[in-house]
């Protein structure tokens, strides 16, 4: 299956080299496909713990603290890192 | 209880803003019996305060302290050069007041801690969120559950800007989205336009809930991801072991 992905926020950086999209065993639950996407990341720049989690416009939680999902073919997987300033 | 009558002058003011796809009469004047507190009201809270004011909310309250700096200048929309390195609140507050004198503008020289940040919820009727840290805003999103208003949350970073309505008791709150304080940069890059912009959203949603009009965006993140040129729209989940929210309700 496929599934898009997402990176926005203040770690808008780590998406220019991921791809939109991301080919999955069917069937893969969530925190399978995040470690797919924590190996295509730049080495020494993972993701925060505070990221928030969504799949397919859904709430789950953070990257440190989630619910489990399973996934879907042409889910959108979603990062959100925290944005702060005034 | 009745809701105040609109002046002649008034109407004139709001002709813009009264008819189809905006509000009804009904909806004026319950922007105008509202009060709604903006703190800070810098990049995002300038803004915020401004759309309100000009917009008709009766009574706006803000609060910020410090000193106006040139940098501040990149976003802070109430500044300008002739009141740099003077005192923020004073000054933004006269140019608030300048821009619509039908509505009542109070201004707090400093940021309000617990207890104060709880009074003024308690006098309002919407808190908007925009100060930079994320202590101050789980500080107000503590006291407007407690005071059981709602709260719009903005936040920005370099392009990019987030948005969250909470209905206390009912969606989920700031601490159910970041159920531990995330890192904060205390010299965040950001450019003043995403901060207009999130500012001005922001506004929307509290005149939305003020004035009854529309489908305010409770429950839900907005993220604005100016550097990629999209938005995504997140229905938060509300976490019953919330140590803000949830049951049973928290200690005051």
């Amino acid at each position: 299956m496929k599934i898009r992905l997402v990176i926005s926020g203040r770690s808008y950086d780590a998406a220019e080299n991921l791809p939109d999209e991301l080919s999955l065993p069917d069937g893969c639950s969530l925190d399978e496909a995040l470690q797919a996407v924590a190996q295509l990341m730049a080495e020494g720049r993972p993701l925060p713990e505070s990221c928030l989690l969504a799949v397919s416009g859904t709430h789950l939680g953070t990257l440190g603290q989630h619910r489990e999902h399973a996934l879907a073919d042409g889910d959108e997987l979603v990062f959100i890192s925290p944005v702060a300033g005034g | 209880m009745s809701l105040p009558e609109l002046s002649p002058k008034e109407l004139t003011r709001y002709a813009r803003q009264l008819g189809p796809g905006v509000l009804t009469l009904e909806g004026q004047s319950r922007l105008k019996d509202s009060t709604a507190l903006v703190t800070r009201v810098g990049g995002m809270g300038g803004p915020a305060a401004l759309a309100l004011v000009m917009g008709g909310v009766g009574r706006v309250i803000i609060a910020h302290g410090g000193d106006l700096i040139s940098p501040d200048l990149n976003r802070q929309v109430l500044g300008c050069e002739a009141v740099l390195d003077q005192p923020r609140a004073p000054h933004f507050a006269d140019y608030l007041r300048s821009m619509n004198h039908f509505v009542e503008v109070e201004a707090i020289d400093h940021e309000p801690d617990d207890d104060e940040a709880l009074d003024l919820a308690r006098r309002c009727d919407v808190v908007l969120s925009c100060p930079p840290g994320f202590e101050e805003r789980l500080r107000l999103n503590r006291a407007a559950v407690l005071a059981g208003v709602p709260l719009i949350d903005a936040a920005q970073w370099g392009m990019s800007g987030t948005l969250i309505a909470i209905d206390p008791g009912r969606t989920a709150c700031l601490r159910c989205v970041y159920p531990h304080d995330p890192e904060f940069e205390e010299l965040f890059p950001v450019v003043g336009a995403i901060s207009a912009a999130v500012g001005a959203l922001a506004a929307l949603e509290a005149i939305k809930i003020l004035s009854q009009t529309g489908k305010p965006m409770f429950g839900r993140l907005w993220m604005i991801d100016g550097h990629q040129g999209r938005t995504s729209m997140v229905e938060l989940t509300r976490d019953p072991n919330c140590p803000c929210c949830g049951s049973p309700p928290p200690a005051t």
